[in-house]
């Protein structure tokens, strides 16, 4: 009894309860009349159906009217009395029934659409173990403190945002950044709230907590997204807000003029635009949750809508198409003698190389030049780098060291000059081949002899083609790319990764008025940036897109799409879902509108009555809602790429 | 204070204003706001006048099933 009392209590459980009671006394009416020839039954199990399901529609068009709003569920009961009255005792049945269950279905499948936020939140982890006083205490995760240490199990979640200052392991950080393949994380390396820690024990230092986390952050985005209108919803809004007020209009010119109650009665019916107020909704609400499930933020369904219609791209070269750290990538040996205990054969050249980039690093190991980093990281896999005696910088030239009575120089032509070097014509024209690949080259000098040329530059992200590859497949024309160094290490850039217009040297200012030319040619522009120097240019662009957004709260906040992770193909990946998403409204919308036409006709001509009536809305509805959850379809197991058209 | 619900039941976009009419003539609910797209019920209100369970209560009486959420 108690059971039945809550039951009662919960609108839920009770709706579906009447809708199980209601479709039950209608099937032993139908099994009555056509199997027991017993229709004196009939009449009464459909009444009592209609009474049954019809009380809960009752119910609630009463409240609302308490609240001066004549709800759908006034025209239904309006309906369903009217029907009773004029002996239509099925139809009664029927829409009551189909309308309960439809709203069931319909709040069933919509559910679906909206819990794949829910998986994000339930992500959220529960519990967090904190060193206090040197013991480990369980508290929740937002009782954690700033600065404190939190110790994370394998198999378990990580509490907070924080930095790693202890132990290793893999963590699967898909919920963040949409990728599959575990981060590795060691000392120093950022974790976030709601990741997976997966091998070894971590000991993180709390940095974001509980709302001030990226995961937060996330959620918090993706539902103001879903919740903000596209320009297709407002649009049909307008067009909703006036049509339930016709219908009831109509229905009462049906009476005066025709004296057609049953005609009257069936426009009351019909009369909830739901297939239409729910087509975008639906399709937006599923984008954006399938996009943000991949890693890519879109800030609304109006950026959502721009982007599907994106017909030119601008991308900046530093730190979006490049890595944006400089790298070795050449290293020219001038004197093979270097080598001690040479042997013969490719060994030699790989230990002279070796030997190179051994002395350059040195006497680059004092220096926080980046191009001295370069260096140093490029010979950390040999031996480890013992530390210079005397170090000394040339600003803009290079720097020169002394290591167990070893003179050591690496840098320009002009070091070497002050230094006193002769440089080789050989060397002069390895400085200049790189230089015309549009790499900085330096110069290494040992005892007074130049050994080698190194050659450093900023790295094409490898997926850089592929990416637009994809993008050329999907049928963008027109991909520019836009950056403020010259227009030498540009062209190279351009050149690897298959671009063919490129705008060197230029300022933020200049980035801004090629964007704002594209879009005097009728161009709706992206522009994909790293979100702070490319400011003006992200703001003018139709769409603005920041990479590597993870832990930077000012790309998740200002872009239009900010991309989780540093992955160049997640921009076609963006660009084909809001395509579809785009499409998927407008199917929603086409269907939509031809129901309404052809019930208001089926109606008008006296083709369609109540029950028929009924079942075509709330199909129609279904129909909307299922079109929108094809967009929820995981389709990693398919490349992106190639379901594009050619 | 501001307290957020979360339902699972709305359906149909024409119960937004019901509900949102519902919690705002309570006495101690200064603002109500329901997002249909994500189900999402955001209220201000003095929790001694109108507590929580009332929000939820409200809710339920328009014909609707709705839970206090963390965020």
């Amino acid at each position: 009894m108690k059971q039945l009392q809550t039951w009662w209590q919960s609108p839920k459980q009770r709706r579906q309860l009447l809708t199980a009671i209601s479709g039950l006394l209608i099937l032993l009416a139908l099994v009555g009349k056509y199997l027991l020839n017993q229709t004196n039954w009939h009449n009464g199990l459909m009444a009592a159906a209609a009474l049954t399901a019809g009380s809960d529609i009752a119910l609630r068009a009463w409240h609302s009217l308490r609240q001066r709003h004549i709800s759908i569920e006034l025209l239904v009961t309006i309906a369903t009395v009217g029907a009773l009255v004029i002996g239509e005792y099925w139809e009664a049945a029927a829409v009551t029934f189909l309308f309960l269950f439809g709203a069931y279905l319909e709040a069933r499948t919509l559910g679906q659409t909206r819990r794949i936020l829910q998986g994000l939140l339930e992500l959220a982890p529960t519990t967090a173990i904190v060193l206090r006083d040197g013991r480990q205490t369980e508290v929740m995760p937002h009782e954690v403190l700033p600065g404190e240490m939190v110790l994370v199990k394998p198999g378990t979640k990580i509490p907070v945002d924080g930095e790693v200052v202890d132990g290793r392991s893999a963590v699967d950080e898909s919920a963040i950044t949409g990728e599959s393949i575990p981060a590795e994380k060691v000392s120093g390396t950022a974790v976030y709230a709601g990741t997976v820690n997966q091998a070894g024990l971590l000991k993180v230092k709390a940095i974001g907590i509980g709302a001030d986390t990226t995961l937060a952050r996330i959620i918090r985005r993706v539902e103001e997204a879903q919740e903000e209108k596209a320009p297709t919803q407002r649009f049909i809004e307008r067009f909703a807000r006036w049509y339930t007020p016709f219908i009831i209009l109509l229905s009462g010119a049906a009476i005066l003029v025709t004296r057609d109650l049953d005609l009257a009665l069936t426009l009351l019916v019909i009369g909830c635009p739901g297939a239409l107020v729910i087509s975008t909704p639906v399709s937006i609400v599923a984008g954006i949750g399938r996009a943000a499930k991949r890693g890519i933020l879109i800030k609304g369904g109006e950026y959502l809508e721009n982007a599907g219609k994106i017909s030119a791209l601008a991308l900046d070269k530093t730190g979006t198409l490049t890595v944006g750290q400089p790298a070795v990538t050449d290293v020219v040996v001038l004197q093979t003698a270097v080598a001690a205990g040479a042997n013969g054969g490719t060994d030699v050249m790989e230990r002279d190389k070796e030997q190179v980039l051994y002395w350059a690093a040195i006497a680059e190991a004092g220096s926080e030049h980046p191009l001295a980093q370069a260096i140093v990281a490029a010979a950390d896999s040999a031996d480890p780098i013992p530390v210079a005696d005397e170090f000394e910088t040339f600003t803009g030239q290079g720097v020169h060291a002394t290591y167990l009575g070893h003179e050591i120089g690496v840098g320009t032509t002009d070091l070497m000059a002050d230094l006193g070097i002769a440089v080789p014509t050989t060397a002069q024209r390895h400085l200049e081949k790189q230089q015309t690949e549009g790499k900085t080259a330096v110069l290494v000098a040992l005892d007074g002899l130049v050994i080698g040329v190194l050659g450093i530059a900023d790295q094409l992200r490898p997926t850089a083609p592929e990416m637009m590859r994809r993008l050329q497949a999907a049928g963008l024309k027109k991909i520019v790319m836009l950056t403020g160094d010259n227009a030498r290490t540009a062209q190279a850039i351009a050149d690897a990764a298959g671009i063919h217009d490129v705008h060197a040297g230029l300022l933020p200012e200049d980035k801004l008025n090629i964007i704002r030319q594209l879009q005097a040619e009728g161009h709706v522009v992206a522009m994909v940036g790293d979100g702070i120097n490319d400011a003006p240019a992200l703001a003018t662009a139709d769409i603005g897109i920041a990479m590597g957004a993870a832990g930077t709260d000012v790309a998740i906040e200002t872009a239009d799409i900010a991309l989780m992770t540093d992955d160049l193909l997640k921009i076609p990946e963006a660009l084909q879902l809001s395509r579809a998403t785009l499409n998927n409204i407008r199917q929603n919308v086409v269907i939509a509108l031809v129901t309404v036409a052809l019930l208001l006709t089926g109606v008008l001509l006296g083709k369609v009555h109540m029950a028929g009536g009924m079942l075509i809305h709330e199909a129609s509805v279904m129909i909307v809602i299922l079109n929108g959850m094809r967009l929820l379809r995981t389709r990693e197991e398919i490349e992106p790429g190639s379901s594009l058209p050619r | 204070m501001k307290t957020l619900l979360r339902s699972q039941d709305l359906s149909c976009p024409s119960c937004v204003a019901k509900i949102e009419n519902a919690l705002q003539k309570l006495d101690g609910v200064t603002n109500a706001k329901v997002h249909f797209n994500t189900g999402r019920i955001e209220i201000e209100h003095d929790p001694d006048a109108a507590p929580t369970a009332k929000l939820v209560q409200t809710v339920r009486e328009t014909g609707y099933e709705a839970a206090v959420a963390a965020f």
